[in-house]
């Protein structure tokens, strides 16, 4: 880890040396006030009660001075409690659960490729090499039109996979909830690969009888982190409207875009991307606090598409046989990491406790004015934070967050897990790893959650959540058949 | 005509126990060039909306793959180059088709090479790791009705684990349960222990696959005979006045009789009878449970003694026919075991490359394959593909509105022999129907 101070850190004394110092930074207003109120105490009783009457009586106070006083005081706290951003809870949300007959073993990933690639066995070879490294389970699932020899993504198939994962995300949503559909008065579908006319949200709309001055958006092209911007153009609609119910939908459909050439760099999707969803409930609504899981408290984006090698790290062009494809290139990682620093900038001071900003102060004060060779002090964010839930993207995603914010296996086992057993399912995976931390019991009171995810353009948005109430496990999710075999151990590489 | 749908993979529906490799039996390995096509007819179901059955079939078929880790496996050569099954789920394959017209009319002008094109098929790969063992074809009849096309390598399975395993599936679709789990197990080991010094071999079995093993002859390099199948039905009555007039106490026996001197006729032996092997299931006689999936059948030759009179011909290949069956008891197929595990043949044999083959499929019960309540299938047609030599005479069970007695058997034949057979007097004394052919 690296440090201002010497390399103690085994040592307990350091150990004992850094609570300290934490619990005086962060505690500093109390242990300031303290001493203050102890003094006014003591001073009040050595007065006694007659001097103290003399000198209330001594202030003149007039009846107009002290009714402008009051109003005065009334008017500031009006103006404070209406200029409060009102709180957006989460109230329940629902993954979509693929049926078990979607289930691609990696076998059967691997034979229709070689038919499909007949003539490009390098090709082949490499997905094979992608699939053993890329910490994916057997139970993942593609749609139906992608079991075909040979696939086909046709756009009725595509709509059949929308229809399929929304609505059942949906039912299952207001099942939980006890939502009707004629109470949602913001609806935010985003999926960023298909885009049909009239719109997915239209689609909602229709299958359920929304109201017809509803407010709904459909945001496609956003890539794998549009979950996190629905979710804050969420918050900023319910700032707007008070009282209102906000449903967000969050997916990927798989089937327009199975990539069918030959490309490398186009072929890793095809591996790593799997079917699922997700449909949130967020509202304002009083009556909505105490049964609420979450309450939102920081979203942060940051967008890299400013910078010509991060708006090219994820782009979606024709092969040189005309093929469309999402070609991944090679410095993916470094441009991750970098929009990864930017957003902690963003989100450090929100978050962190006064400790740790101190720390970073200090450091950033000693790199500009002693030492520049000081390597920067990277806060701990596993103080502010209980639960972490990366954006299953891939592997190698995963390995580096947990390098760079030094997080422990524990910290990433929702992600790696939802890898394992889910895919990558875009924007939905935060939701999946969520249910995860609720399903193994961890989810307590007062927790916070901090919820990352990349995606192309480049951009990093974060989310931070406090948890409302202890959750308690339930059926009803997509983990109830396996969470008892989770956590798994995932080798390195998986021998097909 | 059949409109082809699409094709897919089917797979289980919980994963397969990673690295588990199921070696295959010796009996398993001969049957390499061979492979297995069962057609089932269904009658209209309640539920006429086109696309439904297949869905529910499809997904019933997924749960009952999850018990057989052998049927979604692939085959790989072991380090000691024989082959075996391992177990890595990469599933079946599974083709949807659709066609005119309904079941009862497909069947009233149906033809081997139409049905056929029920059970569709692939020949092994070059990389055998990537070709799919088993696959499945389900073909809806617009004006009502179902047709299952079932194939499978005969390295995997033989006519009774086929059909156990679609009865698995039925039973899984209709009841969500199988009624008879299968049984994977080895063969009986080979006996220590008392080995009598004085204990000769059944050399004859042994002798058959020994000369079938080592047959380099041209009759399966060279396949342009034109084969045909015919289906022909005979009642409960005349199976059992065959089975008089043969003095026999089995119906297998009697028809087995019975068609071998009719072929005889039909290729032009004037006298004696054409060489005959019978192929019969042993799994009673192994003591191995009625589940066990693999290989069982075993093939024999039939030995005759030259006969003048016509009329006691008929008893007297029934009557030979008999002494084979009862030849192939559990110590000489023991021996043929231990016989075939210490030797090692380079290319692998065709088994019914040859002789006249006669296969006794007569306890498969096929019709007790249920998918919905009530439906019964109407038939059911068995291939041991390819056919070479002389011909194939598969002796099944008939459908059972027919009777217990009464027996389908399904010749194939070249062309011109076959319908020579068909008008032949003495088939035509037990009165057979002609149910396709």
């Amino acid at each position: 880890m690296p440090q201002t101070l010497p390399d103690f850190s085994n040592s307990v004394k350091l150990k004992y040396v850094k609570l300290g110092y934490q619990y005086l930074v962060n505690h500093i207003l109390y242990l300031l006030l303290v001493p203050i109120m102890v003094a006014i105490l003591i001073e009040v009783l050595r007065l006694g009660p007659d001097e103290i009457l003399n000198l209330w009586k001594s202030l003149h106070f007039d009846l107009v001075q002290i009714l402008c006083s009051s109003f005065l005081i009334i008017f500031i706290a009006t103006v404070y409690f209406m200029s409060k951003p009102r709180h957006v809870y989460l109230v329940d949300y629902a993954c979509y659960k693929p049926p078990v007959t979607c289930r691609v073993p990696f076998a059967t990933f691997m034979e229709h490729s070689r038919l499909i690639l007949k003539n490009n066995p390098k090709s082949v070879e490499f997905q094979m090499r992608i699939l053993e490294r890329s910490g994916l389970g057997e139970e993942t699932c593609l749609p139906p039109a992608i079991h075909y020899i040979p696939p086909t993504p046709t756009m009725e198939a595509a709509r059949g996979e929308a229809e399929l994962v929304i609505f059942s995300a949906m039912d299952s949503l207001l099942q939980k909830t006890g939502l009707k559909p004629k109470d949602i008065d913001i609806l935010i579908v985003n999926c960023s690969l298909f885009s049909p006319t009239p719109s997915l949200s239209a689609m909602v709309i229709n299958k359920y009888k929304l109201r017809s001055n509803i407010k709904s958006f459909n945001l496609s092209g956003m890539g794998c982190s549009a979950g996190l911007i629905s979710i804050d153009l969420a918050r900023d609609l319910l700032q707007v409207h008070p009282n209102s119910n906000a449903v967000v939908v969050s997916t990927e459909i798989i089937t327009p875009n199975y990539y069918q050439g030959n490309e490398r760099a186009m072929l890793l999707p095809n591996c790593l991307f799997r079917m699922g969803g997700a449909a949130i409930l967020l509202s304002n609504r009083r009556r909505n606090r105490s049964r609420a899981k979450y309450r939102l408290v920081h979203v942060v984006r940051t967008h890299k598409g400013a910078d010509d090698k991060a708006y090219r790290c994820v782009f979606e062009e024709e092969d040189k046989e005309g093929k469309v494809g999402i070609s991944l290139s090679k410095d993916l990682m470094a441009i991750a990491g970098e929009a990864l620093k930017s957003n902690i900038t963003t989100i450090g001071p929100l978050v962190l406790p006064a400790s740790e900003q101190l720390l970073f102060l200090m450091t950033l004060i000693g790199r500009k004015i002693f030492n520049p060779k000081w390597k920067p002090y990277i806060p701990d964010f596993k103080q502010a934070f209980e639960h972490f839930c990366i954006h299953a993207g891939g592997r190698a995603v995963i390995d580096e967050l947990q390098k760079n914010l030094q997080l422990s296996a524990e910290h990433v086992e929702a992600s790696r897990m939802t890898l394992h057993r889910f895919g990558n399912t875009s924007s939905s995976s935060l939701w999946y790893e969520m249910s995860y931390i609720e399903e193994k019991g961890r989810m307590k009171k007062g927790d916070r959650v901090w919820q990352i995810a990349f995606g192309s353009g480049f951009k990093c948005n974060s989310a931070v959540w406090k948890c409302n109430k202890t959750i308690k496990t339930t059926t009803d999710n997509p983990w109830s058949d396996c969470i008892d075999r989770y956590p798994v151990h995932i080798p390195e590489i998986v021998k097909l | 005509m059949i409109t082809y749908i699409c094709k897919r993979t089917v797979v289980s529906t919980k994963p397969a126990q990673a690295g588990k490799c199921n070696p295959l039996s010796v009996f398993d390995r001969l049957m390499e060039k061979n492979h297995i096509r069962i057609v089932y007819y269904f009658p209209s179901t309640r539920n006429g909306e086109p696309g439904v059955v297949t869905k529910k079939l499809r997904e019933s078929l997924s749960h009952v793959l999850t018990c057989f880790p052998i049927v979604t496996g692939r085959l790989q050569k072991k380090d000691d180059g024989h082959w075996m099954i391992k177990c890595n789920d990469a599933g079946v394959r599974m083709v949807e088709a659709r066609t005119q017209g309904s079941v009862e009319e497909w069947l009233k002008n149906v033809n081997r090479d139409k049905e056929l094109m029920l059970v569709t098929w692939e020949d092994m790969f070059h990389k055998p790791y990537f070709w799919a063992t088993f696959y499945v074809q389900l073909t809806e009849f617009e004006e009502g009705g179902l047709a299952i096309g079932f194939s499978c390598s005969h390295l995997l399975a033989d006519p009774t684990s086929a059909t156990m395993f679609v009865k698995a599936w039925a039973d899984t679709t209709l009841a969500g349960t199988m009624l008879a789990p299968p049984f994977f197990h080895p063969l009986p080991p080979p006996r220590l222990g008392n080995k009598n010094p004085n204990h000769n071999p059944y050399t004859d079995l042994i002798n058959h696959y020994k000369s079938t093993i080592d047959d380099r002859s041209p009759a399966f390099t060279n396949n342009i005979t034109n084969y045909v199948t015919a289906t022909l039905a005979f009642s409960g009555p005349m199976v059992q006045a065959c089975m008089l007039d043969t003095s026999r106490p089995s119906p297998f026996e009697a028809m087995a009789g019975l068609l071998w001197v009719c072929v005889s006729k039909v290729k032009g032996m004037k006298q004696g009878l054409i060489s005959m092997s019978i192929c019969l299931d042993m799994r009673k006689q192994l003591g191995l449970d009625k589940g066990f999936f693999g290989n069982c059948l075993v093939y024999n030759k039939v030995h005759h003694a030259e006969s003048l009179l016509d009329k006691s011909e008929l008893s007297e290949a029934a009557r030979a026919v008999g002494e084979s069956v009862t030849k192939m008891n559990n110590e000489r197929i023991m021996d043929l075991i231990e016989w075939l595990e210490h030797h090692d043949y380079e290319f692998p044999p065709l088994m019914n490359g040859h002789d006249l083959i006669c296969a006794n499929l007569e306890d498969l019960d096929p019709y007790a394959t249920l998918f919905e309540e009530g439906f019964v299938p109407i038939r059911v047609s068995y291939y041991v593909e390819p056919v070479f030599g002389i011909g194939q005479i598969l002796v099944l069970q008939s459908p059972p509105s027919e009777g217990p007695l009464s027996r389908m058997v399904m010749v194939t034949l070249p062309a011109d022999e076959l319908s020579k057979l068909c008008d032949d007097d003495l088939i035509l004394r037990f009165n057979p129907t002609i149910l396709m052919g």
